[in-house]
């Protein structure tokens, strides 16, 4: 299940070095099983090795509330962004602080989002009613815009929550795959 | 006569670290920090030989007795082991490898073997 330490009421120490702790990959997307949890610590500008110490000891504090494995990497400013870093989208794209308890995003501005293009032409009449009943719901069961807080920007077009990714996907593809998907930080 | 468990472990520590320093030169990180990396776990093995008698016989057994037995060298083994896991997609860095290669330092000390 997803592993909402995010919006956990933690007590970290840490020093005034670290720039962000946040926590991202596969055990911050709903519907997933994750093995382990992902922490990236962002640090300001400091040699590498206390990089990798202080990191230690905020996994020490992590490890002690929740039972799963966690693998920290440490970057600072300017190894986050480095081509060298494979997981940099994942952490801007999908990553939550868990100092602001927001997305990692937010501290530079932005709010990431998904945005699914779909097109219901060629389905069948009951097919339509379908996807109409998964998105908005019927006989006041909630559908999948409400209940994770999704939005319909135009017909054709639904803005998601990049958490929520697989959930809206995964429920798409049972009725056609004649979707697409765009990241978007707006 | 035969070799000796410390003695294997004290060799392939030195030629490990020796190698690193060769690669390290030659301003290849990636392959310095593998090496620098094989040569401390090396001398964390060596280590647990002369403390307990016994070696492990994986990284899973070994995380587990230092993590039980030795935290301080469990510190460094967590450290550095994602580095040596993901050196074969990542750029390695001077700084990196001058890093594992100290923690190699600070284990030869501990050993008491001279790199």
């Amino acid at each position: 299940m997803m592993q909402k330490l995010w919006q956990e009421k933690l007590k970290l120490n840490y020093s005034k070095s670290v720039f962000d702790i946040v926590q991202f990959g596969s055990s911050v997307i709903e519907g997933e099983n994750p093995r382990d949890l992902d922490i990236a610590v962002i640090f300001h500008k400091i040699p590498l090795k206390e990089q990798l110490e202080q990191a230690q000891i905020i996994k020490k504090q992590l490890q002690k509330l929740i039972e799963i494995p966690i693998h920290v990497s440490s970057f600072d400013l300017y190894s986050l962004f480095e081509s060298s870093n494979f997981a940099k989208e994942n952490i801007l794209f999908y990553g939550k602080s868990l100092v602001s308890k927001d997305y990692f995003a937010k501290k530079f501005g932005f709010s990431p989002r998904i945005q699914i293009f779909y097109s219901l032409k060629d389905l069948k009449k009951k097919d339509k009613i379908r996807f109409n009943y998964m998105l908005n719901g019927r006989k006041g069961e909630y559908g999948l815009l409400r209940e994770y807080k999704g939005r319909l920007l135009c017909p054709g077009l639904i803005e998601v929550f990049p958490e929520h990714r697989e959930i809206f996907v995964n429920s798409i593809k049972k009725i056609t795959n004649s979707f697409k998907i765009i990241n978007t930080l707006s | 006569m035969e070799i000796t468990k410390e003695e294997i472990l004290t060799k392939t520590a030195e030629e490990y670290f020796h190698s690193g320093e060769d690669e390290f030169k030659r301003e290849r990180h990636n392959s310095a920090v593998v090496l620098y990396f094989k040569s401390l776990v090396s001398l964390i093995d060596l280590f647990i030989l002369q403390n307990t008698g016994n070696t492990p016989s994986s990284h899973t057994e070994r995380f587990r007795i230092t993590q039980e037995n030795f935290p301080e060298i469990y510190d460094l083994l967590d450290k550095d082991f994602p580095f040596y896991q993901n050196s074969y997609f990542q750029i390695m860095s001077k700084e990196l490898a001058e890093v594992v290669k100290n923690d190699a330092e600070i284990m030869a000390g501990k050993t008491e073997i001279e790199l």
